[in-house]
């Protein structure tokens, strides 16, 4: 009785590397989608008024990220559940009510956020945001319920590696990388001031923010990750947070060297593609106006999905792409109100829009150290996580780190709020 | 006293019962409700015992012991005994007619969960409507002294009253629309169809095991869909428990993504029983799909040597092409026979073969000759012979290394519901039902 099965033989080398890729992508995925709209403006923003003075935020924020990400794909990998079946399955149903309502909120005004970012792409062009932000949710809404939204998804993820360009505009200008490396190291915590607050809670909230959490662990459930690979997806949470580091460290750079000095308050999106003079010349606009365009299409295809999943599971509701409106009333009418509301606010003559951004901002900021204190308990949990429950150390971080989101935040409302 | 003397619902809901405060006689407090203990062995569960906290602790209290019970309070006799524990003892009855939960030892005594904590807020099988759903809410009943559970709500009222919102909510829809179905509906599920899953670590410490009568009456393809609504614990653990036929035929319903990871979890042997169980071009597709180690552990499992041979055949073709494809499970005669030798070949063979809609016929050589329809076979006298009445001229076959998309447009040219694989030198080696193309068709 022959037992060997003669296939054909592919390297164990290969084979490693598939593993290895099928397993590496929620973490590149979520992390890409941190350089959305928001993410791009805050930046540059940050880069442009406050030079290299601030970039030191840039590593406790990555650490963060790492740290509350493996938590939620540790989670999706043990309990192969959502993290809003979770909060539903332990906190009950009026916790997990209240809590999604005012996600539901931060992420409309994300989603705006993106529509703004496609209205400002489409301008670097010259198109009127009155035809590119209809045509674009109405491509939208079919990419995702009328299309095989995954095999679109990979498009997107190329389309973002335009932000590399920012590293090779970034050595290109040269910048006093010991200038650099000091405001980094040696930060001067003292000329910070409570100008600057709305500022470092920007980096924060576009860089932590709830609904990734949602979405890490909603992408590493739907792979069907065993806990042997555990270990796998760490990696790939921290090459993810990483590459967000790098991409966001040059795009800050490229701004302070070249905006900084000259005093240009950064206004709109043309004014933040100056930072990609020294590379493109003439064409930086246009090569921004692409990768900003692509990223905020892909946030806004993405951020209504996940949003109306971790709705639809928290409730206990039907959901899925692939159902009918009759099976899934709730799922379609949440994504589709999303994009529709969140692109007719763009389009409303006169409203301020930075005035609603600032204010998403503020909800998310609000909204992220709850969450994370939601996953903290959660991983805690032996009837959920087994033995692969959180280590002291890392719930002694992961504490510090929260408490140290609440310090930055109540000021930032205070002062926002007054 | 009259225990429910101050009750006037016929019936009650769980969220509205957590909190009650547990009095004694003397009016001394013990603590506030906190879950229910029922007996899980009935169809219609009955109250065993109150869970209540006091002071961050649970203990449980017998419904024997309690004199009085209503929305305000409970009150329960002095000498009562309560005992600190979460689970709740249960001696089980010989023989057991269960609808959620069951044990396979039987006459013993096992630690049950409480009700709240495995039902509501989480997911459950609903075995009549044959879907995944949350619970919202769980519904009794008053029945003389007792208490007993006949209902899970997972629609919007029970959602509404879990929010603490009932009366706002009702009060503005009576004045909007008074003949409303919300004020009178709830979407609820009979608790004999409620098929509760316990989570991991219930299940590890209280042994408990799901009966699956309920869910074996299901179709398979409905059975695939509630697998895949669920999580992968859930999953896994309804799974397992199928018998390797209904598996069998489950898996070959299941999202593909999902095939491989559910047989992952059996052990080699229950895995190869499955295997066996399956048309041997799922099964190939499935497998191919596997780590190699598991694959040679599973197929040097399989006990019948002719599907052992037939699989490992079909793994090396490549999945897109006919050979992939293809079942060998064909069903093929001799040209010299006649109809009532067919006839009584079929009734022979009906299991092993995955489709009679064509029969082929090959020589000694095994290479195809020809081919017959069944229709055509049932319209001859019953002393036809094959060799007369079978199609031997412009044979439609395709070659073993057909790529899928052209076996589908050679099929749809020719309307046919299955084509017969050979090699290049006329070997028949299996067929492809139409089936197998429009799965392809539509991932």
């Amino acid at each position: 009785m022959k037992n060997e099965t003669k296939r054909k033989i592919v390297s164990p080398l290969i084979m490693k590397l598939t593993l290895f890729l099928s397993i590496v992508g929620p973490g590149l995925v979520t992390s890409n989608l941190d350089n959305d709209a928001g993410g791009i403006a805050t930046y540059s923003m940050a880069g442009a008024q406050t030079g290299y003075r601030l970039m030191w935020l840039l590593i406790p924020v990555t650490i963060a990220l790492i740290m509350f990400q493996e938590m939620s794909a540790r989670m999706g990998i043990v309990s192969g559940k959502g993290l809003a079946d979770l909060i539903r399955e332990k906190f009950g149903l009026r916790i997990t009510f209240y809590s999604l309502f005012f996600l539901l909120f931060a992420d409309l005004g994300n989603t705006m956020a993106e529509f703004a970012g496609i209205a400002s792409a489409g301008e670097i062009f010259g198109a009127s945001r009155y035809i590119t932000v209809p045509i674009c949710a109405i491509l939208v809404w079919l990419l995702v319920l009328k299309s095989d939204y995954k095999s679109v998804e990979r498009i997107f993820i190329l389309g973002c590696s335009i932000f590399l360009t920012y590293i090779v505009s970034g050595f290109i200008i040269g910048p006093n990388w010991i200038e650099v490396t000091t405001a980094i190291i040696k930060p001067d915590l003292h000329s910070i001031t409570s100008k600057d607050l709305p500022i470092m809670v920007g980096l924060l909230g576009t860089s932590i923010t709830p609904w990734m959490q949602f979405y890490i662990q909603s992408a590493v459930v739907e792979k069907g990750i065993s806990t042997k690979h555990l270990w796998h997806s760490k990696v790939d949470v921290i090459a993810g947070c990483s590459l967000m580091l790098i991409v966001t460290f040059f795009i800050m750079i490229c701004c302070a060297t070249t905006i900084f000095p000259s005093g240009i308050v950064v206004h709109d999106a043309k004014d933040a593609a100056i930072a990609l003079e020294p590379l493109a010349g003439k064409y930086s606009s246009i090569l921004f106006g692409i990768g900003l365009f692509n990223a905020s299409f892909f946030a806004a295809a993405i951020l209504p999905l996940a949003a109306s999943y971790y709705i639809c599971q928290g409730m206990g509701w039907e959901s899925g792409v692939d159902r009918t409106f009759k099976e899934a009333p709730h799922f379609f009418t949440v994504f589709t109100s999303m994009i529709t509301i969140g692109g007719a606010m763009t389009l409303i003559p006169g409203i301020d829009l930075f005035k609603i951004l600032i204010y998403t901002q503020i909800l998310n900021g609000l909204l992220i150290p709850i969450v994370v204190l939601y996953i903290i308990n959660l991983c805690n949990d032996p009837d959920i996580m087994g033995e692969y429950t959180n280590s002291p150390t890392q719930n002694f971080i992961s504490y510090i780190l929260v408490a140290l989101m609440f310090i930055l935040n109540l000021p930032t409302i205070y002062y926002s709020l007054r | 006293m009259e225990i429910f003397k101050d009750l006037n619902d016929i019936t009650l809901h769980f969220s509205k019962t957590l909190g009650i405060k547990i009095f004694n006689e003397d009016g001394q407090k013990l603590g506030r409700v906190n879950d229910f203990f029922i007996d899980y062995e009935e169809i219609y569960p009955s109250v065993l015992a109150i869970q209540y906290k006091r002071n961050g602790f649970l203990f449980y209290i017998l419904w024997e012991e309690i004199l009085y019970f209503s929305y305000k309070k409970i009150v329960i006799k002095n000498d009562a005994f309560s005992r600190r524990s979460r689970t709740f003892p249960k001696t089980l009855r010989p023989k057991s007619v269960t609808s959620i939960l069951a044990n396979q030892f039987t006459g013993s005594t096992v630690e049950y969960p409480p009700l709240g904590q495995i039902v509501l807020d989480k997911q459950i099988v609903d075995t009549h409507g044959k879907k995944v759903v949350r619970v919202n809410d769980i519904q009794f009943i008053k029945a003389g002294k007792e208490l007993r559970v006949t209902h899970a709500e997972v629609g919007l009222r029970s959602f509404v009253r879990r929010l603490n919102l009932e009366k706002p909510i009702d009060f503005l829809i009576k004045s909007l629309s008074p003949q409303s179905k919300y004020l009178t509906n709830d979407t609820t599920i009979n608790w004999k169809y409620v098929h509760a899953i316990p989570n991991r670590n219930i299940q590890k410490s209280v042994r408990l095991n799901l009966t699956n009568e309920d869910l074996k009456q299901l179709h398979p393809a409905d059975l695939a869909d509630i697998l895949e609504d669920l999580d992968s614990h859930g999953r896994e653990m309804i799974f397992s428990n199928l018998d390797p036929k209904l598996a069998a035929e489950t898996l070959s319903e299941v999202d593909e993504d999902l095939q491989a990871s559910l047989l992952n979890n059996e052990n080699p042997e229950k895995a190869a029983e499955i295997i066996e169980n399956m048309d041997t071009d799922d099964a190939a597709d499935l497998l191919n799909e596997m780590d190699d180690d598991k694959v040679d552990a599973i197929i040097s499992n399989i006990d019948d040597v002719e599907i052992q041979e037939e699989i490992q055949e079909l793994l090396e073709h490549d999945e897109d092409t006919a050979g992939g494809l293809m079942t060998s499970e064909i069903f093929e005669i001799t040209a010299e026979l006649s109809k009532s030798d067919v006839l009584a070949l079929i009734q022979q063979k009906h299991e092993e073969v995955a489709s009679f809609h064509d029969i082929y016929i090959v020589d000694e050589s095994h290479n195809l000759i020809g081919t017959l329809s069944l229709q055509e076979l049932l319209i001859h006298n019953e002393n036809a012979l094959i060799k007369d009445i079978m199609n031997d001229s412009d044979i439609k076959s395709l070659s073993v290394d057909t790529h899928w998309k052209e076996v589908a447009t050679y099929m749809n040219k020719y309307n046919m519901i299955t084509v017969p694989i050979v090699s290049r030198e006329n070997e028949l080696l299996g067929m492809i039902s139409v089936d197998d193309i429009l799965d392809r068709l539509l991932s």
